[in-house]
């Protein structure tokens, strides 16, 4: 495990200070790579839009997310039927990953469904042209795809919690808000947080949703990685790959300092 | 209760338009996958509703311009690395979290280094085996770099799907075998095996899934032959035709089958535990 794991995150970082000329590599450490990233628009800006949308995803799942999970793991009291609810988030799963990806150009396109139906109902005039190949195109693909990750952790907290400590609370007098500001809620924090780790891992080191979605327009830290991979500078594409993992790093460490997940699970 | 109601039917009408937003690009990928061909794109309207597609996957239709997916060779090799995938990640983690039952040193840095290998992001660990696999002079496969990045990958799960498993497992039964006389290799096929089988199941389904569908680390370690994923990755540069939604649609008709096959073998193995059970009180009575 520690040489299939470790090992390899240990030559990314090695690599990253090697010599890169345009048609060889060699192990002469320098510096010359990660100054050429902070130095350059393309590359730095890649780091910054990977952050804004990784930001926006994480968000907008836990926006989506949340509800549903609420109503799964609060309002159906039937074991059978939540398990029913859980299954059939989870079964867009079971299709190849990048085939549920592209089915979002026929859905996003100039001539897609979504401008199909607001043109049938009148809503619009003119099909609206940014909704494919931006990257706001991107942000739905991922949430769609991503959107489970939050629903089952949340929906699992929330099963969990007792009953009897919510009707203690209404027969104190407690109205619903404030049940589930302060017990609900916080009650759940942990599947959220577990939520939030799996979606960031995930669209953070994501490239393809990006590549299928967005026309090669936008690009993330990994698209950078396949492409510098692509034309063998390995180097500079090691050197991404540090970035990532540092920027990675650091938001799990972030996370898990909002709760303690051992002692919660 | 009335204010409760209402938060209810909201709740519950927003979880229907949710389950729809996730269902809307499938049922869209359908529609589309009986568009008219070879001059039909993936696009509405639809020109004329044909199988055209479906023929084009199977190798029925007739040739055109378009070049069929190449999806034989990709087809198989997918199916074998996630079989081979399946065994050895499954075996590895019932035999790590078999360890796990007792308490050892250095468990938790092992538990973390374990769980690390479904966290770390294919991009970088393809990235850095690649690296790795540059300088000491070994060849890409998807036989051979791509498979042990995969059982890295999957592995994670079914150690965690096992050790849920075993966690609830009374190890006084095994003892109560044991005592009896009954030599080890029984006693883990008559009492623990059965036991611990749904969650294998679970650990097999869970490995071979993952496995099938594993993409980036199979981009940079899987060499010059493609898996199925990266046959499709490879349509992404191109234009694309409907035939990659007609095959959309078979392989989720796949998976689904896949997941039947589950469910079938998961409630027979329940009904066997209950009936086995019922049978041992009907001899106590």
């Amino acid at each position: 495990m520690a040489l299939f794991l470790v090992l390899p995150l240990a030559m990314m970082v090695y690599v990253s200070f090697w010599t890169q000329t345009t048609f060889a590599i060699s192990s002469d450490l320098t510096l010359k790579s990660w100054k050429t990233f902070f130095a350059s628009d393309t590359y730095f800006g890649a780091l910054t839009r990977t952050l804004k949308i990784w930001l926006i995803v994480l968000a907008v799942t836990f926006a989506l997310g949340y509800p549903a999970a609420l109503f799964i793991g609060r309002y159906v009291k039937d074991k059978t039927t939540q398990t029913i609810l859980l299954v059939a988030c989870v079964i867009p799963f079971w299709t190849s990953f990048l085939i549920r990806v592209l089915a979002w150009r026929p859905m996003l396109g100039k001539e897609g469904a979504i401008n199909i139906v607001l043109q049938k109902f009148g809503l619009i005039e003119q099909p609206i042209e940014v909704l494919l190949f931006t990257e706001l195109s991107v942000i739905v693909g991922m949430v769609q795809i991503y959107v489970v990750f939050m629903v089952g952790p949340i929906a699992f907290m929330l099963a969990r919690i007792d009953d009897s400590l919510i009707e203690a609370a209404r027969d104190l007098g407690a109205s619903s808000y404030t049940i589930f500001r302060r017990i609900i809620f916080p009650l759940s924090l942990p599947g959220v947080v577990v939520g939030a780790i799996f979606v960031s891992v995930m669209v953070l080191g994501e490239f393809a949703t990006a590549a299928a979605l967005s026309g090669r327009k936008v690009n993330l830290l990994g698209n950078i990685i396949v492409t510098q991979v692509g034309s063998l500078k390995w180097a500079f594409a090691a050197v991404v790959g540090v970035i990532l993992t540092l920027v990675m790093a650091l938001v799990i460490t972030a996370l898990l300092r909002l709760v303690n997940l051992r002692k919660e699970l | 209760m009335n204010n409760n109601s209402t938060i209810y039917a909201t709740l519950a009408v927003y979880l229907s338009l949710f389950l729809i937003f996730l269902y809307g690009p499938f049922v869209v990928m359908g529609i589309l996958s009986f568009q008219q061909g070879p001059e039909g794109g993936p696009q509405f309207p639809i020109i004329e509703w044909s199988t055209f597609w479906y023929k084009h996957i199977l190798g029925y239709a007739p040739p055109t311009r378009i070049a069929p997916l190449p999806i034989g060779d990709a087809l198989l090799r997918s199916i074998t690395l996630s079989i081979a995938t399946m065994i050895v990640s499954t075996v590895l983690g019932t035999l790590t979290a078999q360890a796990f039952r007792r308490n050892f040193k250095g468990a938790g840095i092992i538990f973390y280094l374990v769980v690390l290998g479904m966290m770390v992001p294919g991009v970088l660990l393809g990235l850095g085996t690649s690296l790795l696999a540059n300088q000491f002079g070994i060849d890409r496969n998807w036989w051979s770099t791509a498979f042990v990045l995969h059982v890295v990958y999957t592995f994670p799960f079914a150690f965690l799907v096992m050790l849920a498993i075993f966690n609830r497992f009374d190890p006084k039964i095994e003892e109560a075998a044991w005592a009896l006389g009954v030599d080890p290799l029984t006693t883990f096929r008559k009492i623990t095996f059965p036991v611990i089988f749904p969650g294998v199941l679970s650990a097999m389904l869970f490995a071979f899934t993952l496995s099938y569908d594993e993409f980036p680390r199979t981009l940079f370690t899987g060499g010059a032959d493609v898996t199925m994923p990266l046959a499709i990755y490879g349509t992404f540069a191109v234009e694309i035709h409907p035939n990659l939604f007609a095959f959309g649609v078979l392989t989720t008709l796949f998976s689904f089958s896949l997941l039947t096959v589950y469910g079938l073998l998961m409630a027979a193995s329940l009904r066997r535990s209950r009936s086995s059970i019922s049978g041992i009180q009907e001899d106590i009575e």
